[in-house]
């Protein structure tokens, strides 16, 4: 089934160039809401604590080897000590992280306001192009696919012979979304360069989770090994010194 | 820590503008973002670009922010008057902001009425407990106060909460040393060591405290940071390679009554006598009217 479909350039014109535009207004359309939206989180003493003793404890971990052994056994013993050691999280305190986000109004209401700015350009998008934009096959995909693609990319076209490159406007859709991050980054500068698949997967995650991290930590000091480096220094210094001086 | 790369560009900018070359807001945004200490050029260059209407406006709304820069430099250099202004024109922008209200207490602290300041700082914080400069500021005041214990005494309790900040453990090392508290000096350089073991200046203090708080094993450990040091500079730091033949000497007079064979002793044997000959190369090329002097120490250290 080899037999080029020779599409209309009004389609080029009029659907392609169209949608691309609309979304990329949309995407910043959304970014200037949600910087008119957000709220600035108020930290918590607690989790500012427990971030900073995350990162000492790393500290500890990579330089182990460069303090002398009694310090480090001094420190290691402060940060997993039974009692109250600062790593140390004993077992009624490990709560379910997202029973503790959920209960915290403001953090509840800045996630669903973060979903909702996601969830309703892309519903009503996605809506205006099924509306739309349905019907004719839009594009070809330059690379030959198999059948299975047929059902989600050729969804408006009622011909089953057609071949399986010529797609809907749906697909050009789902393109755009995914593709326009790059975009993005250059008009908006880089750091605000999320698109939708980052927002959707920070979606899935529940940020900053504390009490696996101080575990985590704890383990690690856990299984080190002290092994003084310093006493190599000292040879080390001597072949630098003897290429001085000669 | 700035890098090369960051430095070249500051100093040709630098110099760009000391001879009126332009490019003074980019000079500005460099400092600023750098957090370096120009406060004499940002003086006057920022002064240069807030008087001028027509540069002013022509900044927007960063005008504020050169403001506020403007206003911390002027203090540095004690210009109050300038700082006054300042702070008036954003007051008068932001009423009752936060960073307004650490501007005005810096004033008061550079007017000297430390009494003010420590309530207005209080105050701030009541709000807002958990900002890192205010906490900072208040050692600094105690600090000006001649007061060390106060300031060691906040510093530790800000510590607790933020110990990932590597400044303020060398701020408090340089506290517990002016009051000649050694154990908790070299406890505070370890942490700095463990954060960035890389810098040689904080192997360098660390071996200058151990050395100091005496004994064989801290003059062995002394030492090997002061190899550390050498390793990490290349040998290019004269005062490791004199700590070096300190430590030797001191080792060999500690241990003149003992039998027990230092077996660290044994591992770099040629070190001091490698580094005696680099400090001598060093005086010849840099100081050479000084060497006879260094000669005859060294010489009477080795004894």
């Amino acid at each position: 089934m080899a037999e080029d479909l020779v599409l209309d350039t009004a389609i080029r014109d009029w659907v392609l160039i169209p949608l691309s535009v609309v979304m990329v207004l949309i995407g910043i359309l959304r970014y200037f809401v949600s910087k008119l939206m957000r709220s600035s989180p108020t930290p918590d003493a607690k989790m500012v604590k427990e971030g900073q003793v995350v990162i000492r404890a790393r500290n500890l971990k990579v330089g182990a080897n460069f303090i002398p052994p009694r310090s480090f056994r001094n420190r290691r013993f402060y940060f997993s000590n039974e009692e109250n050691g600062l790593l140390h999280v004993p077992k009624g305190e490990a709560q379910n992280p997202q029973a503790a986000m959920f209960s915290d109004p403001n953090m509840a209401m800045d996630m669903m306001k973060k979903n909702l700015s996601m969830i309703i350009p892309q519903t009503l998008t996605f809506a205006w192009v099924n509306f739309f934009f349905s019907g004719f096959v839009a594009a070809k995909i330059p690379f030959p696919l198999t059948q299975r693609f047929r059902s989600m990319l050729q969804n408006g076209i009622d011909l089953s012979t057609v071949d399986v490159s010529y797609v809907s406007s749906r697909s050009w859709y789902f393109l755009n979304l995914f593709g326009l991050r790059g975009l993005f980054s250059l008009i908006l500068g880089d750091e605000n360069a999320i698109d939708d698949t980052q927002r959707m997967m920070q979606m899935g995650g529940f940020g900053f989770d504390a009490s696996k991290s101080l575990g985590a930590e704890k383990d690690g000091l856990d299984i080190i090994q002290h092994e003084w480096a310093l006493p190599r220094f000292e040879q080390r210094a001597e072949s630098v010194l003897r290429k001085l001086v000669k | 820590m700035v890098t090369k790369t960051e430095e070249t560009q500051l100093n040709q900018l630098e110099i760009q503008v000391d001879n009126a070359g332009g490019g003074a807001w980019d000079y500005l945004c460099l400092v600023r973002d750098l957090k370096i200490r120009r406060s004499e050029k940002v003086l006057k260059h920022g002064s240069s670009i807030l008087n001028d209407p027509r540069k002013r406006s022509a900044l927007g709304p960063d005008e504020w922010t050169l403001n506020e820069q403007v206003a911390t430099a002027a203090m540095d250099c004690q210009c109050l008057g300038v700082a006054q202004n300042c702070i008036k024109a954003l007051q008068k922008k932001f009423p009752g902001s936060k960073r307004v209200g650490r501007l005005e207490a810096l004033l008061l602290e550079a007017k000297g009425l430390w009494g003010e300041a420590e309530e207005a700082y209080s105050s701030l914080l009541e709000d807002n407990p958990l900002d890192q400069a205010i906490h900072k500021r208040r050692v600094a005041i105690s600090k000006a106060l001649g007061k060390p214990s106060v300031a060691i005494e906040l510093l530790t309790k800000y510590l607790e909460l933020f110990m990932a900040d590597h400044d303020a453990w060398r701020e408090l090392a340089e506290l517990y040393l002016s009051l000649q508290m050694y154990k908790q000096a070299a406890f505070c350089y370890e942490e700095l060591i463990l954060s960035q073991p890389t810098v040689p200046l904080y192997h360098l203090a660390y071996a200058d405290v151990l050395y100091t708080i005496g004994g064989v094993e801290n003059i062995i450990s002394a030492r090997k940071y002061y190899a550390a040091t050498i390793d990490l500079t290349g040998g290019k730091n004269t005062r490791a390679l004199l700590g070096i033949c300190l430590c030797a000497s001191a080792i060999a007079q500690l241990s003149k009554g003992r039998n027990k064979e230092d077996k660290d002793a044994t591992a770099a044997p040629e070190l001091h006598s490698l580094a005696a000959a680099a400090v001598e190369k060093e005086y010849k090329q840099k100081a050479p009217d000084k060497l006879q002097l260094i000669s005859s120490a060294l010489r009477s250290l080795k004894i």
